[in-house]
C-alpha cells in the first residue's frame, strides 16, 4: 500500500510533463523530448541564485522562489522555442519537429554541464520539508505539491476545455488546424499557449522531482521525462486523460518493480510496459487518433 | 551499348578525393598511434550514424538507443569472444544479437505508424543503460577478449576499421539499387499504396530495423577490438547523450547521405577529441569542451533552415556543376512513334504467371453485388458489372459517385462485400499484392508513388512483384539479383520509351508537371506487366493536346499490347473516341450502362452530371 502511494505521487510528478507533451503534440503534431530539460534549465539556474547569489546583485533568492525561477526561464526557453525553432516545422513531417526538440535537450543538457558541473547539485526543496503520513507511506512536501499540482492541472485543463472559447479553440486546433485557421482560430496563439504550459509544467516538475530524488543533473530530467513520455504513449498521446493515467501507471509500476524485483529493472518494466502497449493497443489505452 | 566504366563526373572526382583520404590518413603528417586509434572510434561512430540513417532516412522512423545497440554489439563481441571463439565469430555475433535487440524495437511499427516507436527506444535506451551495462556479469569484467594478431597494429586495426566501413556502404548501396530499398521508400512515403507494388509493409519495416542493428552491431564489434586486450571500462560511449549525437550526426550531415554523414562524424566526434584546444589570433578555445554544444545547436539549425544536411547541399552544388552548359530536359512527355514503340513494348506482358491466368476468357472481370460501407456511409452500393477481355471501359459519373471505390474494391483498398471475379478468381479472398501478381494493376487519383525519387526509380518500385529475389538476399547481392535486376531495369526503360519518357528517367519525379507525374504512374503501372489496367483520371492536369494524345496511347495500348483498360475519366469526348463500353455511377449506384454514346445521352446520366435544367432542355431536343 504504501509503495502504491508513494508511486501515485512519482506519477503524477511525471503527469505535470506529461500533461505538456500531450498539449503540445495534440495542438503542433510535435512530440516533444525536451519537456524534462526546458524546466531543468531553469531549475538549475533558481538553485545557483539561491546558493550563490543573482550575479552582480549578491542577493541570495530565497528558496521557494527557486520554483517561480523554474518556471519563469521554462516558460521563457518554450517561447522562444516555439517562435523560432517549433513553428517553421508545424507544416513539415513530424519526425522533424521530434529530432528539433531532440535537439533542444540535447543542447540545453550540455549547456548544465559546461555552467553547473557534472556533480549532482543539491536541491533544497522549494515547498519546504514537511512531511505527511498517508496510507502508512511516508510523503515528502514535493510529492504532496506535487499531488495537489496534477490534481489541480486535471481540473484546470477539464473547465478550460469545457467551458472556456479559448479551450474550443485549443480542440479545434487539434483536430484540424488548416480547417481551424479559416474558421478564424488563432492557431499561432494556440501553439503559443500549448508551448508555454508546456514549459511552466517543466519547471514545476523539475523543481518538485529533483528535491524528491535527492538533486539534480544534467540529462537527469530526461529520465523524467523518459518517464512522462512512456506514460503519455501508454495512455495515449492525443488525450490528456490518457497522458495523467499513463503517468500513474508509470509511477506505481516503477514503484513496485523498485521495490519488489531491483532499482535497475524499472526502466525493463517501463520499456516492456510501453512496447506491450503498442502491441495490443497501438494507440493507447484512451487515444483515438493514431499518430501520422 | 552503354560504357561500364564509371563516368569523369564532378560526383565520382569528389567520392574518390574522399576515398584517398580515408587510404592515405595513416601517412599524413603528424599523424601517430593515437590518433588512429582516435580515427577508428570516429570510423565507428560513422558506422552507428549510418545504420541509423538506414532508419531516420530510408524508413522515416526514428531510433532513440542506437548508444544502446552500439553497446549491446560491444559486450555481445567481449562475451563471445571472451568465451574462446574464434574472432570472425564474435564480430558477426555480436552484429547478431544487436540486430535481434533491434528487430524486437521494431515490432510495434507492425501495427503503428507514428512517433510512438521513437519512446520505445527511448525506453529501450534506458533499459539498456540500468540493466544491462550495470550488469557485471553481462558487461564480463573478468573476461578478456584478444585482439587478433591481424589487427594488433594501431595501423592494421584502422585499415579494418576502413574495411567495416566500406562494407557498410556497399550494403547501404545495395540497399539502394535493389527491392529493399524501393520498398523502404514506398512504406516511408506511400505506405497504404505500397502493396499495390508487391510491396509487405510490415516484413520491410522490420528488416529496416534488422539491417540497422547488424551495421551498428558491427560498429561496437569493432569498438570490443579497438579496446582489446583488456575490457571495456567506461560505458561512455553507449549512453544516451550518444543516442543524441548519432541523430545530430546523421541530420547535419544528411539523412540518406553516407558521404555526408561520414564528414559529420569527423567533425562532430573525431575534431573535438584531436584538437581538444585550438588557438587563433591569441583566442584559446577549448574545442573537446564546446564541441557537443555546438553539435546539438547545429542540429537545431540544420533540422530548421537546412533538413537536407551537409550532404544534401554538396549533392546539389555537385549536380549543378555536372548539369552546368547542358539544357535541362523538357518536362513533357516526347512524341512518340506509338506503334513502333508500343511494338517494342509488348514483351512487358511477358512475366511469369499460372496457367489459370493465361487462358483466354470472355470476362476478365466480374463485379456481382459489389457494396463498400465506410462506418455508416455506404460509398458503393450493389454495383454488377463486367470488363470484357481487349475492351477499354470508362467509368463515369460526378465526385463522390464512388467511381474510385469501384477501383479501391478491386484492388483491395476498400471493405467490400459482394464478389469482384478477375478470370475466375475472386479477388476480395485475396492481398493487395497478390491481385498486383494476378495482372491487376491501377493508378491512383493522387499520385501514388514516392515523388522524391526519380521517375526509373519509381518505375521499377512498381515492378516489386516481379524482382526474383528475396530483398534480404538482394544486399549480398545473391541468387538471381543481378540478373533479375537488370531485367526489371530493361523493362522500366522499355516502359518509359513507351511514354516518351526516357530523357526524364533520372529527374526528381517531384520535380516534374503534375501532369508527367501522372504520365510516369501510368508508364510504371503498366511496367509491372498487367493484363486489365485501371486508371483513375488518367488525364486531370493535362492539356487538351495532351489528353488527346494519351487517348491515342490508351487504343496503343490494347492493340499492340493486348491491354484490358477501365478508365475513370471526366473527359466526355476522350470516353466516345476510345471507349466501347461504358458505365454511370450516381451516388454509389450504377444509373445507366452501355455504349459511350447511349450512356451520355440518357437523361439521367445528364442529369446527374449537369442538374435538372439541363437535363430537361437536353432531354428536348433528342
Amino acid at each position: 500500500m504504501d509503495t502504491l502511494i508513494v508511486g501515485i505521487s512519482s506519477g503524477a510528478a511525471y503527469a505535470l510533463m506529461a500533461v505538456g507533451v500531450v498539449l503540445i503534440f495534440k495542438c503542433t503534431r510535435a512530440l516533444s523530448i525536451a519537456q524534462g530539460e526546458i524546466g531543468a534549465f531553469g531549475f538549475f539556474v533558481g538553485l545557483r541564485w539561491a546558493a550563490r547569489g543573482i550575479p552582480g546583485l549578491r542577493w541570495h533568492i530565497p528558496v521557494f522562489a527557486t520554483l517561480l525561477v523554474a518556471v519563469v526561464i521554462g516558460v521563457a526557453i518554450a517561447l522562444l522555442l516555439e517562435r523560432l525553432v517549433m513553428r517553421p516545422l508545424v507544416r513539415r513531417p513530424p519526425l522533424d519537429g521530434l529530432i528539433a526538440t531532440l535537439g533542444i535537450a540535447l543542447f540545453l543538457a550540455l549547456a548544465e554541464l559546461r555552467l553547473f558541473g557534472t556533480a549532482t547539485q543539491l536541491a533544497p526543496s522549494p515547498v519546504g520539508s514537511w512531511k505527511i503520513v498517508l496510507f502508512g507511506a511516508t510523503l515528502g512536501a514535493p510529492r504532496v505539491i506535487a499531488l495537489l499540482i496534477a490534481a489541480a492541472v486535471a481540473g484546470g485543463l477539464y473547465a478550460f476545455f469545457k467551458r472556456s472559447k479559448f479551450g474550443l479553440a485549443v480542440l479545434a486546433t487539434a483536430s484540424d488546424p488548416t480547417v481551424a485557421r479559416v474558421l478564424g482560430v488563432p492557431v499561432n496563439q494556440v501553439y503559443r499557449f500549448a508551448w508555454v504550459v508546456g514549459g511552466a509544467l517543466s519547471g514545476v516538475a523539475a523543481a518538485l522531482l529533483a528535491p524528491a530524488f535527492g538533486g539534480l543533473t544534467p540529462f537527469g530530467q530526461t529520465t523524467f521525462a523518459l518517464r512522462a513520455l512512456s506514460g503519455a504513449v501508454i495512455g495515449g498521446l492525443d488525450s490528456v486523460w490518457g497522458a495523467i493515467a499513463g503517468s500513474l501507471f508509470v509511477g506505481v509500476l516503477e514503484a513496485e518493480v523498485g521495490a519488489q524485483i531491483s532499482v535497475n529493472a524499472k526502466s525493463v518494466a517501463v520499456f516492456a510496459a510501453v512496447l506491450l502497449t503498442l502491441l495490443v493497443r497501438p494507440r493507447g489505452l484512451f487515444g483515438e487518433v493514431a499518430a501520422a | 551499348m552503354k560504357s561500364r566504366l564509371p563516368e569523369f563526373t564532378p560526383q565520382a572526382y569528389a567520392s574518390a578525393a574522399g576515398v584517398l583520404v580515408v587510404l592515405l590518413a595513416p601517412v599524413l603528417p603528424g599523424v601517430h598511434g593515437v590518433q588512429l586509434s582516435i580515427f577508428v572510434g570516429v570510423i565507428a561512430t560513422a558506422i552507428a550514424a549510418l545504420s541509423l540513417d538506414v532508419l531516420v532516412g530510408r524508413t522515416g522512423q526514428l531510433s532513440l538507443a542506437h548508444a544502446a545497440f552500439l553497446g549491446i554489439g560491444a559486450f555481445a563481441t567481449v562475451n563471445i569472444g571472451g568465451r574462446g571463439a574464434p574472432w570472425p565469430i564474435a564480430l558477426l555475433g555480436g552484429a547478431a544479437v544487436t540486430a535481434a535487440v533491434a528487430t524486437i524495437a521494431g515490432l510495434p511499427s507492425l501495427r503503428i505508424r507514428g512517433l510512438q516507436i521513437a519512446i520505445v527506444t527511448l525506453a529501450l535506451q534506458d533499459a539498456t543503460e540500468k540493466f544491462v551495462f550495470k550488469n557485471q556479469t553481462l558487461t564480463a569484467a573478468t573476461q578478456s577478449l584478444d585482439r587478433p594478431s591481424l589487427i594488433r597494429t594501431d595501423a592494421s586495426l584502422y585499415f579494418f576499421a576502413v574495411v567495416l566501413l566500406g562494407i557498410v556502404l556497399l550494403v547501404r548501396r545495395r540497399v539502394a539499387v535493389t527491392r529493399a530499398g524501393r520498398a523502404l521508400l514506398a512504406v516511408r512515403d506511400v505506405e497504404a499504396r505500397a502493396p499495390s507494388f508487391g510491396v509487405e509493409p510490415g516484413p520491410t519495416k522490420l528488416l529496416a530495423y534488422t539491417l540497422s542493428g547488424a551495421m551498428v552491431g558491427l560498429a561496437g564489434a569493432l569498438l570490443a577490438f579497438k579496446n582489446a586486450p583488456g575490457t571495456l571500462t567506461s560505458t561512455d560511449p553507449f549512453v544516451l547523450l550518444q543516442s543524441l549525437l548519432l541523430v545530430a550526426i546523421v541530420i547535419v550531415g544528411g539523412a540518406g547521405s553516407g558521404p555526408g554523414i561520414v564528414a559529420a562524424a569527423f567533425f562532430i566526434a573525431g575534431v573535438p577529441q584531436l584538437f581538444t584546444s585550438v588557438s587563433f589570433f591569441g583566442l584559446h578555445v577549448k574545442l573537446g569542451v564546446y564541441a557537443p554544444l555546438v553539435s546539438a545547436g547545429l542540429l537545431v539549425v540544420s533540422i530548421v533552415l537546412q533538413p537536407a544536411g551537409i550532404g544534401g547541399v554538396v549533392r546539389e552544388q555537385l549536380e549543378r556543376l555536372r548539369r552546368r552548359g547542358t539544357e535541362p530536359p523538357s518536362p513533357r512527355p516526347q512524341l512518340v512513334d506509338l506503334g513502333e514503340a508500343s511494338h517494342a513494348a509488348a514483351d512487358l506482358r511477358q512475366v511469369p504467371r499460372g496457367l489459370a491466368l493465361r487462358m483466354p476468357v470472355r470476362a476478365l472481370l466480374e463485379a456481382e453485388h459489389v457494396t463498400v460501407q465506410y462506418g455508416g456511409v455506404t460509398a458503393l452500393s450493389d454495383v454488377t458489372l463486367e470488363v470484357r477481355r481487349g475492351e477499354i471501359v470508362g467509368l463515369i459519373g460526378a465526385n463522390g459517385a464512388g467511381k474510385s471505390t469501384f477501383f479501391n474494391a478491386a484492388s483491395g483498398f476498400a471493405p467490400t462485400t459482394g464478389s469482384i471475379r478477375y478470370r475466375g478468381v475472386e479477388l476480395l479472398a485475396n492481398a493487395p499484392s497478390k491481385r498486383t501478381s494476378y495482372g491487376l494493376a491501377r493508378t491512383f487519383q493522387d499520385m501514388g508513388l514516392v515523388r522524391a525519387e526519380t521517375v526509373k526509380e519509381n518505375v521499377l518500385l512498381a515492378q516489386t512483384w516481379l524482382a526474383r529475389y528475396p530483398a534480404a538476399a538482394g544486399l549480398l547481392a545473391l541468387g538471381a539479383t543481378i540478373g533479375s535486376e537488370r531485367e526489371l531495369r530493361r523493362r522500366a526503360d522499355v516502359a518509359l520509351e513507351l511514354f516518351g519518357l526516357d530523357h526524364l528517367s533520372g529527374e526528381r519525379l517531384g520535380d516534374l508537371p503534375y501532369g508527367t507525374m501522372r504520365i510516369v504512374e501510368i508508364a510504371s503501372a503498366v511496367a509491372a506487366g498487367p493484363d486489365l489496367l485501371l486508371l483513375d483520371e488518367a488525364t486531370a492536369g493535362l492539356g487538351p493536346e495532351e489528353a488527346h494524345a494519351l487517348g491515342d496511347r490508351f487504343l496503343a495500348l490494347r492493340a499492340e499490347l493486348g491491354l484490358t483498360l477501365v478508365v475513370i475519366e471526366h473527359h466526355v469526348p476522350l470516353i466516345a473516341r476510345v471507349c466501347d463500353y461504358c458505365y454511370c455511377l450516381e451516388s454509389g449506384a450504377l444509373i445507366a450502362e452501355g455504349t459511350p454514346a447511349f450512356v451520355t445521352a440518357q437523361p439521367r446520366v445528364v442529369e446527374s452530371f449537369l442538374g435538372r435544367a439541363a437535363a430537361a432542355s437536353g432531354g428536348a431536343k433528342k
